[in-house]
């Protein structure tokens, strides 16, 4: 369980990027942060690992203060793929670069080699084993930097923006690694201003402005809320748009499938 | 050291440093750090440090001014300590009190060079700078380079931090170890910072030839650079008290510390 208290931040630069952040986040969640740039969601991320430590307010990682551990032993049970994680690469093989940190984490060689394969089999990269991090496609690399947080099984998996520049097939493959993971018993947190693709996966939402939560509910709720969606810089999903001007023929906006909505329109047109 | 680097990037303002020509704040700089070059002497430097944090009082970056010699310390210090150690393996010496107060010198010279400069980036931006370089007939292509490299160093600076994070949630741990231990864990940050910097010297080099990069030798520009007649007041003061103080270096015999 993840528990953020009154958590401040301030950049050196003097900017704000957290006022005030209380949150509890459940083991086996799919959390998704949404927002604008500079909402704070990925200064939010940062904290579940330690990487940045509150400024004034406390964030607890299974009770574990942040501050009071080190990032080595935090990320164990919280793993990060950062939005950029595919620039991160440096090893010479796939095999290596998804080893570092199991590696570092002091694993066996024989439990290494283990779960490496299972990383590589979850994510279908078993044909580049040997081959370089550099030569994938976008979204290879996309699936390696997940591959590489996944192979030492952390309880809670969190990504930064993971759609950025990836296609629909990508997309769609990214939604069933999450409810993979997510079966799983992983938490999943996303960081991702996506509308369409957390729409998707409609987890609970935690939606956030200027470096705090103006609202936090499930999917279905916060993400029909088109004047609170406005305000955030976001825009509903497109069935929301559509259903929200269907109010003639007493449909309320909701978050549902094509087909659902389809069947709807025809029963009340009958 | 992002201290250091905030303190060498331009801060938009509108006072009267920032709108001075760019090749007479050159020409401050440069003088300033020669007059710390000429001398030693503490209550000289001293005089030259107080004019520059005048400078930086009148352009209103003090406090960034002020954090860039601050963040320099670790640097000042280092200089210190060589030089104090250069002057202990010359033969003859011993660690006395003239040997520590000559090393502090040395070392507090830098402060002024390190001052000078910083006051120069904080108010001019990179472009007023080219344009400065190009006038003194320095080639575009040059010119280029430099600029390139003062802009994409906080973007270095960045990146870094954030390749740092990324390795430091994969389990890599900078701090443990011995000497020899500790520079190998560089190895997955320094790797993909180089990667990163080529990509992106790659990308610039496409860019710009697209713009035609070279196309004409001589470049114009759309703001030209003139001299004002405040520039040029600023100018001719700042060189008679420059060439006041190589008059008093060749020919007043100081007798100050």
């Amino acid at each position: 369980m993840i528990v953020f208290e009154n958590v401040e931040y301030v950049y050196p630069n003097g900017f704000k990027a957290l006022r005030g952040v209380n949150l509890e986040i459940e083991s086996g969640e799919i959390v998704a942060l949404m927002g604008e740039n500079g909402a704070g969601k990925t200064t939010l991320l940062k904290h579940l690992n330690g990487l940045l430590k509150p400024f004034s307010g406390r964030v607890l990682v299974d009770g574990v203060d942040t501050r009071r551990t080190t990032v080595a032993s935090l990320s164990r049970k919280v793993g990060i793929v950062f939005q950029n994680a595919e620039e991160m690469f440096f090893s010479p093989t796939i095999y290596e670069e998804i080893a570092f940190a199991l590696n570092n984490f002091r694993y066996p060689e024989d439990v290494i080699q283990k779960r490496v394969g299972w990383a590589l089999k979850f994510m279908e990269l078993e044909e580049y084993r040997d081959k370089s991090p550099f030569l994938l496609s976008g979204g290879e690399k996309k699936r390696l930097a997940l591959a590489i947080i996944l192979a030492w099984s952390p309880e809670v998996v969190a990504l930064d923006e993971p759609t950025v520049g990836q296609d629909i097939l990508q997309k769609e493959k990214m939604i069933q690694i999450i409810r993979q993971a997510n079966q799983q018993g992983k938490t999943i947190i996303i960081s991702s201003h996506d509308v369409e693709f957390i729409a998707d996966i409609k987890p609970r939402i935690i939606l956030m402005s200027k470096g705090r939560i103006v609202k936090d509910g499930p999917a279905e709720e916060v993400l029909t809320d088109i004047p609170l969606l406005q305000e955030c810089s976001l825009l509903p999903p497109q069935i929301v748009s559509l259903t929200s001007r269907l109010d003639f023929l007493g449909i309320r906006p909701k978050l549902a499938g094509p087909e659902e909505i389809a069947v709807e329109i025809a029963r009340r047109l009958k | 050291m992002s201290t250091i680097l905030r303190g060498l990037q331009f801060y938009p303002g509108k006072t009267v440093i920032h709108k001075l020509d760019p090749r007479v704040k050159l020409v401050i700089s440069l003088l300033l750090m020669m007059t710390a070059a000429i001398y030693l002497e503490v209550t000289i430097i001293t005089i030259v440090v107080a004019v520059e944090a005048l400078l930086s009082i009148i352009a209103k970056v003090f406090s960034r001014w002020a954090r860039t010699v601050y963040g320099a310390a670790p640097l000042i210090i280092l200089v210190f300590l060589l030089n104090v150690l250069f002057k202990l393996s010359m033969p003859g010496q011993s660690l006395g009190f003239q040997s520590i107060y000559e090393a502090l010198q040395l070392a507090y010279r830098l402060v002024a060079f390190l001052a000078s400069f910083s006051i120069f980036f904080l108010t001019t931006t990179p472009e007023e700078l080219g344009m400065a370089l190009t006038k003194m007939k320095v080639p575009y292509m040059y010119t280029f380079a430099f600029i390139s490299a003062i802009r994409f160093t906080p973007i270095l600076a960045e990146e870094l931090q954030s390749i740092i994070d990324a390795q430091k949630s994969r389990g890599l741990e900078l701090e443990k170890g011995n000497m020899i231990t500790r520079l190998r864990r560089y190895i997955p940050i320094l790797i993909p910072l180089m990667v990163n910097v080529l990509r992106r010297s790659y990308e610039l080099a496409e860019a710009i030839e697209v713009k035609c990069f070279g196309a004409k030798k001589n470049r114009t520009y759309l703001r030209e650079l003139k001299m004002t007649k405040r520039d040029l007041t600023v100018l001719s003061i700042s060189i008679t008290l420059f060439t006041l103080a190589i008059y008093v270096k060749l020919f007043v015999k100081l007798n100050i510390p």
